[in-house]
């Protein structure tokens, strides 16, 4: 079963090549489960066409996890499970998947490496500070995506209690304080690289602007940092275009 | 006319392409990083510097955005090679400001387009809901290779507009020198304002805010010993 689990693997990397607003990643999940059913259309080809149905029924989760429920998924049409129960665990996944790799990923290790990233660009190590964010950000998911496809086709119906046992959600408890850190380190230091070549004036300008802008956007959170910017830039741009 | 080489501008539309492909569709192994997209926009331009400082300054954006699941985000990547574009090749600052403008306007039309995409995608889901129903697995592949074709196609759209708007602001004649500085202040004011929000946001008010607060002091040492 390694090939057809390493062609799953590669369809994951598209897993959200349909992204819709009814299905979701269904489609993708539908693609991607196709190399791991090839077994059964030989075996069962009526089977085989209720599975594919099944699998590409509504699906939502973080996309590097999205494997765990592949994995279980399919594994449990091989073992005969009822449909109506696969497509319950189905829907009972996607809030855990989404939850844990929306944290890990997302809001943990994302921000963590690209503010690392940043920290090297502004000591002047750019090239290295991209490719290792590059490097470490996709070892990490690839590592994270084979792991999660193997549990779950190894596990099937018992993936909930793998997921719960597994290493996952120390990795997200770990993932917010150190992304945390790392954004902090970052700003400062960004901030002070970015203004270091501007002269006085300008430098005195764009820390109040930066200022006001977190003011701002405290009281009200729909003034984002964008908007803020977009909103003053146009002020600018009409003043200069006026000849004031 | 575009005043770049035109094997320049073959390779920055095929970069558009690529990360715009890598925000959500295939691989997404981020790539579509406004501080990725900026430094290779940049190396591809003949200034690598330049672009870097651009990509640095639309990251500070895209890290108050977080690109969570069905939630409506922006699309950085394209949006930060045009804003390259704008400023490569000038001297200092000048230009700076206003390219970083431009991108912020494209990052929203990338944004829109997302949207518009994955309306298109479920308009495809509901032509195939019966082979669907009927477990057809050449429909869904059908599918899946019709929605990267789309990805792809709004890719490349956006990559041109970027490309040409960054001309556009390139050629266009100089603002005066208070309005440069001003929107340069803006627009990297802005961005810390919008990664420092972001950092605050979702750093909520435990364990992750004391870290916030203890990396603070850190970076701000770090500054104080460099100079």
């Amino acid at each position: 079963m390694k090939a057809p689990l390493w062609r799953a693997f590669l369809r994951l990397f598209s897993v959200q090549g349909v992204w819709n607003y009814e299905r979701m990643l269904g489609i993708g999940m539908g693609y991607a489960a196709l190399p791991l059913l090839q077994e059964m259309r030989r075996q069962d080809p009526a089977g085989y066409r209720e599975a594919v149905a099944r699998q590409a029924e509504f699906f939502n989760a973080q996309p590097y996890l999205a494997g765990l429920a592949l994995g279980a998924t399919t594994r449990a049409e091989y073992q005969g499970v009822p449909g109506e129960k696969i497509l319950r665990l189905r829907t009972a996944l996607c809030g855990p998947l989404g939850a844990l790799g929306d944290q890990l990923f997302w809001t943990g290790i994302l921000p963590a490496l690209v503010s690392a990233a940043l920290v090297m660009v502004a000591f002047g190590l750019a090239g290295a500070g991209l490719l290792g964010f590059l490097v470490v950000f996709n070892g990490i998911r690839v590592a994270v995506e084979w792991w999660g496809l193997r549990a779950g086709w190894a596990s099937g119906l018992q993936v909930s209690e793998v997921l719960h046992k597994s290493w996952l959600p120390k990795a997200v408890a770990l993932a917010g304080p150190v992304a945390g850190f790392a954004m902090g380190v970052a700003l400062p230091v960004v901030a002070g690289w970015l203004v270091a070549d501007l002269d006085l004036v300008v430098m005195a300008g764009t820390l109040g602007a930066a200022g006001i802008a977190v003011v701002m956007a405290r009281v009200n959170p729909r003034v984002t940092g964008l908007r803020f910017t977009l909103g003053v830039a146009t002020i600018i741009l009409l003043s200069a275009w006026v000849g004031v | 006319m575009i005043d770049i080489p035109v094997e320049v501008v073959v390779a920055l539309l095929g970069w558009g392409t690529l990360v715009g492909l890598d925000l959500v569709s295939l691989p997404q192994i981020m790539i579509s990083r406004p501080i990725v997209v900026g430094a290779v926009a940049g190396w591809l331009s003949g200034d690598l510097a330049t672009g870097v400082t651009v990509g640095v300054i639309m990251e500070l954006f895209a890290l108050e955005s977080v690109a969570i699941g069905a939630a409506r985000y922006p699309d950085y990547g394209a949006a930060t090679m045009g804003a390259v574009v704008a400023s490569t090749g000038i001297e200092g600052h000048g230009l700076t400001g206003i390219a970083v403008v431009l991108g912020l306007v494209l990052v929203s039309v990338g944004g829109w387009t997302l949207n518009r995409l994955r309306h298109a995608n479920a308009t495809a889901v509901r032509r195939r809901e019966a082979s669907l129903r009927a477990g057809d697995p050449l429909a869904v592949q059908a599918l899946q290779y019709g929605g990267l074709l789309r990805d792809l196609a709004r890719s490349v759209t956006l990559s041109v507009v970027a490309l040409l708007s960054g001309v556009v602001v390139r050629t266009a004649p100089a603002l005066p020198h208070w309005a440069a500085s001003g929107l340069l202040m803006v627009v990297i004011g802005g961005g810390l304002a919008g990664a420092a929000s972001g950092a605050i946001r979702s750093a909520g008010r435990g364990r992750r805010l004391r870290w916030l607060g203890v990396g603070a002091l850190l970076g701000m040492l770090l500054l104080v010993l460099r100079s």
